[in-house]
């Protein structure tokens, strides 16, 4: 299945790019997308820990199956304010 | 709803304070506390010339008025929140806290954890941008879910 992961505030220097496509198997989980960006961008591998991932308008769990055609989002570390 | 209620909490550009002031006070308040972040010119030695705010937009409208609710629900006051997207320069507003309370007490406990709720629980980000011509964003905190705080 393909997935689209969009690349918010810093995670957009670290992965080089606003949005990734990234091809998964079916049944792969929000942890399975991080691991395939972590495999690809060693600047996101060093701060995946610190990184939540959106869906919609929530904040979604990292162990929730996705579904071909899913956007989700990286969440890095905010400075609000 | 006021007009003032119905509007995003989010806002592309500098805030304007007066904007989001028009409430009338409730009869019942005797406090008015309102708390104004600013673009600085400075930051650990770096001298900063402007700051370009990012955010997920859906999540973040979502989570200022969470924390709108849960700071009127904690404290018993009227809570108004208000953030900026886009570019900022120096001296512009990015952020206002408006708590409306019976008393100074409540109003100054209420704002204070309101801003710190919207530091740590809003997905924006602040990209620096130096007279030197460099540009970073700064590394803020794991994003907390509104109940944790």
């Amino acid at each position: 299945m393909r997935i689209t992961v969009e690349c918010y505030g810093a995670s957009a220097r670290w992965c080089g790019s606003d949005a990734i496509t990234l091809d998964l198997a079916t049944g792969a989980t929000g942890n399975d997308a991080l691991d395939a960006l972590a495999d690809r961008f060693p600047d996101f591998a060093a701060r995946r820990s610190n990184v939540a991932i959106a869906s919609g308008d929530a904040i979604a769990s990292p162990t929730a199956p996705l579904a071909d055609g899913d956007v989700i989002a990286l969440i890095p570390p905010v400075s609000a304010g | 709803m006021s007009e003032l209620r119905s509007r995003p909490r989010l806002r592309d550009g500098a805030l304007n304070l007066a904007d989001w002031l028009a409430e009338p006070q409730p009869a019942t308040a005797g406090a008015l506390n309102v708390f104004a972040g600013t673009v600085r010119n400075t930051h650990e030695g770096h001298a900063v010339g402007s700051m370009t705010y990012h955010a997920h937009r859906a999540l973040a409208e979502a989570r200022l008025r969470e924390i709108e609710a849960a700071a009127e629900a904690r404290f018993g006051v009227s809570a108004l929140v208000a953030h900026a997207v886009g570019k900022l320069e120096i001296g512009e507003i990015s952020v206002i806290v408006v708590i409306r309370g019976g008393h100074r007490a409540e109003g100054f406990e209420a704002c204070r954890w309101t801003i710190d709720a919207i530091k740590s629980a809003v997905p924006i980000w602040k990209e620096e941008h130096y007279l030197d011509g460099e540009a970073r964003f700064l590394e803020g905190v794991p994003i907390q879910p509104v109940e944790s705080l």
